[in-house]
């Protein structure tokens, strides 16, 4: 039994607040792995991926689920997706995947590289104005579209995960920056 | 009634009655007032001083253009100078002051200015302040400061709260007057998404400020009418109190709105938000500005704009006198003279300088066709004025009206040039318009009600339809022609006194014509030499009156005079809008490493790095200078162990059958033999073979490695090797993914490392000197199955470690080896203890890679492999970066050990001028090494390696430092790196 | 300014960062026999155009592509967009 022992800490310490018809809240317990194809295997990429986890490849900019892990698929890169994914061993989540897509992909764990952020809610797209430049209307970011952008000079992915729901994920060492930001956003916007 | 000027009509809520301030006089006013109207109404003319010559000045306008009306709005903190009355919504408690006097405003000691204006005209600054030279500094400019400038500061921080914003759009509309309504009235009900902004707070444009009908009703009513149709469509965005400021690349223009200007208190919300309006197609709709006549007086409180007049008559039911004049060259001013007479103002004469018959008959007015105004008489405001006749008729107030100019401003901001129309005299759109730009109504030259609703609406209907919607094409609203001939007139040459072009800066008729005596022929020099056209207003109301003048003197056409260039914003930004949310603490985003909170709860000092917050160091209870602090935490750690938190160094997955081949090509020195579990120093150039970077690079597996880099260049190294995965060798398989923000590691340092890790590391992995020597890697089990890294790399010089951990363990990881390491009384370090040890060991770091650092300065040339392709190999052979006596990177001593060293010093032979062309090189890195007990330091100088033992002087003229240093080995301790493999 | 992206639409050039002169695909042979003459044309002498110029654009906040954007520079108009990758195997670095 070791004599030191470490306690996970999540990022934003599980941040959740509602103003007026916006909620937001970080998100915990998903594991995010990322897989690069390798250079003339999209064929046997794509077969691992509907082998490993249920799924087929994304676009570059869109998601799809997977049938395993609840998982779901974002196309990062023309060679690289995200796995968004549920994960009882959070220390095991590239090894899952790794053993899911075999020698087919090349993984790493990003479960830590990016806190969280569910923004929920009627007023959702009129808070984002404030700070995502990107067009979040229906017709040019539909559900399960995702982008990496840049807001108030932090890196950001946008997954939209429901009519009024996104899940914006930012740099772990700057999340409490990226949470103020887009708490200032929501207050400026709320009521 | 608010105010004895106010009338009947308008569209006031008069049932909310607003209480105001001006210069402490109370007044008051209704909702729908601006603080112009408001001030109007209760009988205020004189409102400010002019710029140069402090004369008395009143409204002159009814919109953004205005020129006098600059006001300080609201007080302390809130005061926001040069503000515009007339476009300053009128709010209860709203304080306002006027400005740029000495003593009081109707008694301004500076009004002395006046009596001396001849010798205040153009050019006045270049000429008077020549001489004698040492006069400038000390006499002139002080004196100039304190008389320049109009509104006051507050000098205090802005209390408000700005935010920024982006929208997009089909189709964005610039104005809601008649031609923008009919526009976003056609555009919206095709679908398509419509932006529709107004700088007013009422939408309608002209159509409030006139009788005209739209569809048989009032034009007000069907505006109104519009607006509501256009707020309950999803997909138009209404943006009310919202200037268009500039038409940026690609469709993208930036738009100010005014949140809450027109209240008295935010409620904690942002007061204004700069917009970025991402657009496919643009219809500007900006209508047009009317221009005055230059005459002698013409600058007189109760000399307005006829259109201003009938503005505040029948939006604002403001009479701008009780006995008014006109003075026109054109059709659309004697609407004012009708207006006036329907809202029972006293019209006393229309003076129209064409020869023609009258327009119509002005009940109780003389009609005086052919007519000049020649002066005005009236010492704080218009009693009278005189013809060129020499006739006198007593009035209050003059409407003037030369003409309306399009504001094709927006049009000519990617380089477009407005050209000269004879049939309306005026300067309308040119070509080169902003991508996706048409222009329609007044801005267009379309003056008329008719023409303006018939173009608005075609310009969308062609704009969406270009976008796949269709709009119904005959649906027009109609309205009837007015008569709008003009006729050119810019100023009367029987003046009588001064006449006045640019009221904002106090340019006269007669200063363009000295200027251009004084050859300044172009516009744009006019420009600078008179200040014409410059501040608040940029000459919206003058600048075509002075080109007409020039125009003259030069014996050119307008149009081959032409226009001084327009750029954004269109009226006046505050900065605070510009910066947004990016003040203080919030100038940009905080970085904060894994142990943060621990180390702030320890009292930490942190330093800001980047955007990175580290620790630099860890006072202790009675530490009291921070060198203690850090003596204490290098000794400790040197002696025994220390800790610290290195997770900012930027790390790179990198992964792939061909990823040490990749590597080959990025690194100076090899990689592709380097074994699975070791670790390697790596030494980056850029492709004109200058050092840029360095790290180290661990090999995980056959087709695994993770990169370190330093912290500054994290972001640029990986763009670089992205650049060098994509188009320079695509044939790779290599993939790269940050996991920089993965990992929390910590460098374990010093001579109880081993031992501390030993309590940390699951006993499974054997840490012995023979089983993970210097330079091995492998993957751990950490505090009973966290797993994680391990590295045996150091920056210090000692026995080390650096340790990963995914980043949710960095906290618990800082505290458990800490805990661990209590026995050996372990001692967590900061940046400043980092420092210190790597320049004892002679490490190059940021102060030493400067752009300019060849490998051969830093002792590295044999690292650069000439066995492989790699970027920058070919170009770091270039002979200068190679020479024998080149400078080379040393450590230095001083020779009395009590003196402290100058970073940044120059090198000089002893006994040499400091001088250039003895420059012998420079102190990069100093430090006080606790174990030497003397202070060190690192720097690059001429052939150092043969000068071993040699004294040279560290040269600082800066500080006055002049220290005889000798030149040693940069290692200044350990040199054989036996305590590293130990 | 906006930049259409060939897999994802325009994007706000804030996205992006710039390097310059498309021809930086080029890099020369290293054992060419005037290897050192054609690094030095390589890295210094650069086309400046008023008019079409080919420039390398890296979508760093975005998918990480690096892009050849064709663009004037006389009016900031884009002409075309292209997958960096696309062009360098075009060219013949397929190694």
């Amino acid at each position: 039994m070791a004599e030191f022992a470490l306690a996970p800490r999540s990022t934003l310490g599980g941040y959740a607040e509602t103003f007026g018809s916006v909620t937001l809240a970080e998100v915990t317990g998903l594991a995010l792995v990322s897989a690069a194809v390798p250079n003339g295997g999209d064929d046997a990429f794509a077969a691992a991926l509907a082998e490993g986890l249920g799924a087929a490849r994304p676009a570059t900019g869109d998601s799809v689920a997977g049938d395993r892990y609840g998982a779901r698929l974002l196309g990062m890169q023309p060679d690289q997706i995200f796995i968004l994914f549920e994960e009882p061993d959070p220390n095991r989540a590239a090894e899952t995947v790794a053993d899911a897509l075999g020698p087919d992909a090349y993984v790493t764990d990003q479960s830590d590289s990016w806190a969280m952020l569910r923004i929920a809610g009627a007023g959702v797209r009129a808070a984002l104005e404030r700070i995502c430049m990107l067009d979040l209307d229906d017709a040019a970011f539909p559900e399960g579209r995702v982008a990496r952008t840049v807001m108030e000079h932090l890196a950001v992915i946008v997954l939209r995960d429901g009519a009024d729901s996104f899940l914006l994920m930012s740099p772990r060492s700057s999340a409490r920056s990226f949470l103020h930001a887009v708490a200032v956003s929501v207050e400026n916007t709320a009521g | 009634m608010s105010g004895p000027f106010r009338l009947d009509g308008g569209a006031l809520d008069r049932s909310r009655i607003l209480s105001f301030r001006f210069d402490g006089r109370k007044m008051i006013g209704h909702l729908g007032d601006t603080l112009a109207s408001a001030l109007l109404a209760n009988g205020v003319r004189l409102v400010g001083r002019s710029f140069k010559y402090h004369r008395p000045r009143g409204v002159f306008t009814a919109g953004s253009e205005e020129p006098n009306a600059l006001v300080e709005l609201r007080s302390g903190a809130h005061r926001e100078p040069n503000t515009r009355a007339t476009v300053a919504e009128l709010f209860d408690g709203l304080e306002a002051f006027s400005q740029n006097y000495r003593g009081s405003l109707r008694h301004d000691l500076l009004a002395a200015n006046d009596l001396i204006a001849p010798f205040l005209s153009a050019g006045f600054y270049y000429k008077t302040f020549m001489w004698p030279k040492s006069f400038w500094e000390k006499v002139y400019e002080p004196a100039i400061r304190a008389s320049a400038g109009l509104g006051r500061l507050s000098g205090d921080a802005d209390p408000d709260s700005y935010d920024k914003g982006f929208l997009h759009c089909d189709l964005l509309v610039i104005g809601a007057g008649p031609a923008g309504l009919a526009a976003a009235l056609a555009a919206g009900r095709s679908g398509a998404r419509v932006v529709l902004a107004d700088e007013d707070f009422v939408m309608g444009g002209r159509l409030n400020a006139e009788t005209h009908e739209v569809n048989g009703r009032s034009g007000a009513d069907w505006a109104a009418d519009a607006v509501r149709e256009l707020a309950s469509m999803d997909r138009v965005r209404l943006l009310l109190r919202t200037t268009v400021i500039g038409a940026y690349d690609h469709g993208v223009y930036g738009a100010l709105e005014r949140r809450t200007d027109h209240l008295a208190e935010s409620g904690g919300k942002p007061r204004q938000i700069l917009w970025r309006i991402y657009s496919r197609r643009a219809i500007l709709a900006a209508g047009a500005t009317e221009r005055p006549i230059a005459f002698g007086g013409n600058d007189r409180p109760g000399v307005m704009l006829a259109g201003a007049v009938r503005a505040y008559a029948n939006r604002f039911a403001v009479g701008a006198g009780r006995r008014i004049g006109l003075f026109v060259n054109n059709d659309d001013g004697w609407r004012t003279a009708a207006d006036l007479a329907d809202t029972g103002v006293d019209v006393a004469a229309v003076i129209d300088i064409r020869d023609r018959a009258p327009l119509a008959d002005v009940p109780g007015a003389r009609i005086l066709m052919g007519g000049k105004v020649a002066a005005t008489w009236g010492r704080r405001g218009l009693k009278g004025i005189e013809l060129a006749t020499g006739e006198r008729i007593a009035l209050d107030g003059l409407a003037v009206s030369g003409g309306w100019n399009p504001n094709v401003h927006l049009t000519c901001h990617h380089g477009g040039k407005p050209v000269w129309r004879e049939d309306i005299a005026a300067f309308v759109p040119g070509g080169n318009l902003p991508a996706g730009m048409t222009v329609a109504g007044a801005a267009n030259g379309n003056f008329t009600t008719a023409v303006a609703l018939d173009d608005g609406h075609g310009a969308a209907v062609a704009a969406v339809g270009e976008l796949g919607y269709s709009a119904d094409a005959g649906d027009s609203p109609r309205a009837s022609d007015e008569a709008t001939e003009v006729s050119a007139f810019w100023h009367v040459r029987e003046s009588r006194g001064r006449a006045w072009l640019d009221q904002q800066n106090d340019v006269t008729v007669k200063d363009v014509v000295q200027a251009h005596r004084e050859g300044f022929r172009s516009v744009e020099h006019l420009k600078r030499y008179t200040t014409l056209g410059m501040a608040t207003d940029q000459g919206k109301t003058a600048n075509v009156g002075a080109l007409a003048i020039m125009a003259e003197q030069t014996g050119r056409t307008i149009a081959e005079t032409g226009t001084t260039v327009f750029r954004p914003p269109y009226t006046p930004v505050p900065i605070a809008a510009f910066a947004g949310r990016s003040r203080g603490g919030e100038f940009r985003p905080t970085r904060l490493t894994p142990s943060h909170d621990w180390a702030a709860e320890r009292g930490a000092v942190f330093v800001e790095a980047g955007m990175w917050l580290r620790a630099q160091w860890f006072p202790r209870t009675g530490e009291t200078h921070w060198r203690q602090s850090v003596d204490r935490e290098v000794l400790q750690t040197r002696g025994s162990v220390g800790i610290c938190d290195v997770t900012t160094l930027g790390k790179i997955d990198i992964q792939g059958r061909d990823a040490a081949e990749f590597l080959n090509k990025v690194y100076a020195n090899g990689f592709a033999k380097l074994a699975v579990g070791k670790v390697r120093y790596g030494l980056m150039l850029r492709e004109d073979g200058i050092c840029y970077d360095d790290g180290t690079t661990a090999r995980l597996g056959e087709t695994h490695f993770v990169m370190t880099t330093t912290t500054a260049n994290a972001v640029l190294v990986f763009r670089n090797m992205e650049f060098a995965r994509q188009c320079l060798w695509p044939g790779l398989d290599v993939h790269l993914i940050s996991a920089t923000e993965q990992w929390a590691q910590f460098a374990v340092a010093g001579p109880n490392s081993r031992a501390l890790l030993r309590k940390i590391v699951d006993p499974e992995f054997d840490l012995s000197n023979e089983a993970f020597p210097f330079m091995a890697c492998g993957m751990v089990n950490v505090c009973g199955g966290t797993p994680g890294r391990l590295f045996r790399i150091s920056f210090s010089g000692e026995l080390a470690y650096e340790i990963a951990l995914p980043a949710r363990y960095g906290e618990a990881l800082m505290a458990a080896l800490m805990a661990a390491g209590e026995e050996f009384d372990a001692v967590a370090y900061g940046t400043e203890a980092l420092g210190v040890m790597r320049v004892e060991k002679g490490h190059a770091a940021g102060p030493e890679l400067i752009g300019q650092t060849t490998a051969r300065m830093l002792g590295m040339q044999r690292m650069v492999s000439k066995k492989k392709d790699c970027i920058g190999n070919i170009l770091s052979e270039r002979p200068g970066m190679n020479r024998e006596d080149g400078l080379e990177l040393m450590g230095f001593r001083p020779l009395d050990r009590s003196q402290d060293l100058p970073s940044g010093a120059h090198f000089l032979a002893t006994g040499a001028e400091p001088a250039t062309e003895n420059d012998e090189g420079w102190m990069t890195s100093v430090a006080w090494s606790p174990e030497l007990g003397h202070a060190i330091g690192l720097g690059f100088i001429r052939n150092g390696h043969a000068r071993i033992g040699e004294t040279v002087r560290a040269w600082d003229g800066v500080r006055g430092r002049d220290v005889p240093v000798e030149i040693v080995s940069a290692h200044f301790l350990d040199p054989e790196g036996e305590r590293l493999r130990g | 300014m906006l930049i259409d992206h060939p897999l994802l639409g325009p994007r706000d050039a804030q996205e992006f960062v710039i390097l310059g002169d498309a021809s930086l695909i080029d890099r020369p042979d290293w054992q060419a026999g005037d290897a050192a003459q054609r690094f030095h044309d390589y890295q210094h002498l650069r086309d400046n155009p008023a008019g079409e110029h080919r420039e390398l654009w890296f979508h760093e906040q975005g998918d990480r592509s690096w892009l050849v954007v064709t663009r004037n520079t006389l009016t900031h108009e884009v002409v075309k967009v292209e997958l960096a990758r696309d062009v360098a195997i075009a060219r013949g670095r397929d190694r």
